[in-house]
């Protein structure tokens, strides 16, 4: 009874909060059914039929939910996801109001959640999960969130309190995430990926080669990027599990980490018995995440952005761009709340293996400065930098030739900045 | 970008980087490389030695100028079982013959006399710097932010003619759980102008022992703080070849205009 009053009042001040444009609206309704009633979410996923799947990890969030969401309607079902990226509790409790049907209920087939990494135990006390589907742990915002160690700590007490109806699934690259749920009921099933190549861009931010379990170094016969490869540890003899699942047959977007994002998202589906065509053909139809390779149509120009907000995401999409034979590469860091703070990372980058393949490199964003310096130290100082975003746009657009391709590679405010400079909307 | 100098030639440092798989938490490689490419633009060669398990005394030895970077607490054990007895002994005796030595974030509380971590045993630390770090518990908010100090070491001069004359501000970030106190015979490093610095109500920014600096900032210290860095590499080459040294001046503008950036944002003006 609480929950539905809660509901009706939720969905009139969302309605209140368009009408009179007093921002989105997206999280308010949500903060406040919590406070009211601290089990809202709880409660109102006790009596519906919804498969939850949450998707969790530092990086990939919401290209693997979206790859997901898209097998999943491919196949006919209908799913809700919560893409508007505020992905926190409130943000959840307000999607979840705002989703129900007039009797407040939840009638979708699956609800596909993501959750940061400070979140995720507290979502399990209110949610048990049909699916788990983890990542990858990299260093992130660590202002935020303390220590990577700290965090692997907090999951695995929380997944201890998974039940047997909850599936796991994991990233048996990461050594981290692999020996994650040892002493869980849940079931668990891996995917990595097989590939003939060793990283050849010095990953400096590694963020756990010692084992888990020991405490032991790591060692690892291949290495596919930062700290994914394959491992085993000489200590404990832990080792990365055999994946059920290593390579597909179509991947919608490019670089190794979306192979990683695939996967995850192929084995659920494989899981829930979706046939591989169905799969085949909902990737056919993908289009990306805002931000996220998404490709913009400006002033007749093409261009590519590609979310880049930890060394591990930086490199890969420098290592994407560099395949893509670049020739006019913008970067763009910003240091506020979605950003983190901190921007010591920069220099966790291995700028200096791919920097001087770019002829044209504008930079720009808060730290513009920062970011700059940074690239004068990997001996890259033809640089045009500016303060204003507006301008380096401008600048960087305004070199380029009719079939030429500007690459954005740019942290989270800072990409949402240039979407909506260049496309004229604002979307968060 | 190539400075070449004429005063100084064929002249060589080699840098140590204490436990680069278990201590670089941030960016602490930013130190290095800054380090690195000051000392290659003016025509001085280095050599970088990765101080881990396997590295013998011997190595050790060799060393000019040392670097410390941050570590998460559990690897911070690793180190300290390590680094006690023989390693330790080495690097003392070296940081009392004046080698120069810059540890930042984590490292200085394993340098001090002892720290106590949020969850864990007690860690006797190596005692170059008396000071004693207790992180007050998880639940404690960490001292997180960007920070503007003052150097306040009376050792400490600004070397080089710099076109742009830097105050004796150094800026950078933070972000530390544990609290330290500096024991009777310490000198803090700096003042904290903006930010928490050693425990958040002193005032005081790290710590200074013959020409070794132990700070809060953690990361990339040196590229925002060229002087630092410059001081670390002057120090090192004088201790070495026994003779005054003056660094030839690069060109820093890029360098001071990331430092004044910082400044600026947190609404201090110089």
């Amino acid at each position: 009874m609480l929950n539905t009053l809660l509901i009706i009042f939720g969905k009139l001040l969302s309605r209140f909060a368009k009408a009179f444009n007093l921002g989105h609206g997206s999280t308010w309704p949500g903060h406040i059914a919590l406070k009211v009633n601290p089990d809202f979410i709880k409660d109102l996923l006790q009596n519906t039929n919804t498969k939850i799947v949450l998707v969790a990890g530092t990086n990939g969030k919401t290209t693997t939910s979206l790859m997901l969401k898209s097998i999943l309607k491919e196949s006919g079902k209908s799913v809700l996801h919560n893409a508007s990226g505020a992905n926190l509790r409130n943000g959840i409790a307000s999607y979840l109001l705002l989703n129900t049907n007039r009797s407040g209920k939840i009638t979708q087939d699956f609800a596909i959640f993501e959750s940061d990494e400070n979140t995720l135990p507290h979502l399990l006390n209110d949610i048990s999960p049909t699916f788990l589907v983890v990542l990858n742990l990299f260093r992130d915002q660590l202002d935020r969130y303390g220590e990577v160690t700290l965090i692997a700590k907090k999951w695995e007490e929380a997944f201890e309190k998974l039940g047997k109806k909850t599936t796991l699934i994991l990233n048996a690259d990461d050594p981290l995430v692999a020996s994650l749920g040892k002493n869980s009921k849940a079931q668990k099933l891996f995917f990595g990926i097989t590939v003939d190549y060793e990283s050849n861009i010095t990953d400096f931010a590694v963020d756990s080669v010692q084992c888990y379990v020991c405490g032991e170094k790591l060692l690892y016969t291949k290495t596919f990027f930062s700290h994914l490869g394959i491992w085993h540890c000489p200590g404990c003899k832990l080792e990365r599990p055999k994946p059920s699942l290593e390579e597909f047959r179509h991947y919608p977007l490019d670089g190794m980490y979306n192979k990683y994002n695939t996967h995850a998202a192929v084995l659920t589906a494989q899981k829930l018995s979706v046939d591989t065509q169905t799969i085949i053909n909902a990737f056919k139809e993908f289009e990306p995440a805002f931000g996220r390779q998404e490709v913009i149509r400006y002033n007749g120009k093409r261009i590519q952005i590609f979310l880049s907000k930890n060394p591990t995401g930086f490199n890969e999409s420098l290592k994407t761009i560099c395949d893509k034979n670049a020739k006019h590469v913008m970067l763009l860091l910003n240091d506020r709340i979605p950003d983190g703070k901190d921007v010591s990372w920069i220099w966790d980058v291995g700028f200096e293996d791919t920097i001087q393949n770019f002829p044209h490199i504008t930079v720009s964003g808060d730290r513009v400065y920062d970011l700059t310096l940074r690239l004068k130290y990997a001996e890259e100082d033809d640089i045009s930098f500016f303060e204003s975003l507006k301008n380096a746009l401008s600048n960087a657009v305004s070199k380029l030739s009719k079939d030429e391709t500007l690459y954005i590679l740019a942290t989270y405010s800072a990409m949402l900045e240039a979407r909506k400079l260049l496309t004229g909307k604002k979307i968060l | 970008m190539i400075h070449k100098s004429s005063i100084i030639n064929h002249q060589s440092l080699v840098i140590g980087w204490l436990y680069p798989s278990l201590m670089s938490t941030y960016g602490d490689r930013g130190n290095i490389i800054c380090l690195k490419k000051r000392c290659n633009w003016r025509d001085i060669d280095v050599e970088i030695v990765l101080i881990e398990k396997e590295t013998s005394d011997q190595q050790l030895k060799t060393i000019d100028l040392l670097f410390g970077g941050g570590a998460q607490d559990r690897e911070q054990n690793i180190v300290i079982d390590d680094l006690k007895g023989k390693k330790a002994e080495v690097i003392k005796t070296r940081i009392e013959h004046n080698m120069p030595s810059l540890f930042v974030c984590g490292s200085p509380q394993i340098m001090g006399k002892s720290y106590e971590p949020g969850i864990g045993k007690r860690i006797e630390g190596i005692g170059i710097f008396d000071m004693e770090t207790i992180h007050p518990g998880l639940n404690v908010p960490r001292c997180i932010g960007n920070i503007v100090a003052e150097v306040q070491w009376q050792n400490f001069f600004v070397p080089t003619t710099y076109k742009l004359p830097p105050t004796g501000y150094i800026v950078g970030f933070e972000n530390h759980g544990g609290r330290t106190r500096l024991g009777k015979t310490a000198k803090p490093f700096a003042k904290v102008i903006k930010g928490f610095g050693n425990n958040g109500e002193d005032g005081t920014e790290g710590v200074v022992y013959k020409n070794a600096i132990g700070c809060y900032f953690h990361g990339p210290l040196l590229p925002k703080n060229p002087h630092i860095a410059d001081y670390l590499i002057t120090k090192a080459l004088q201790v070495k070849y026994e003779k005054d040294i003056t660094l030839s001046p690069l060109d820093d503008s890029l360098e001071w205009q990331a430092h004044r950036a910082i400044v600026k944002r947190l609404g201090i003006t110089i």
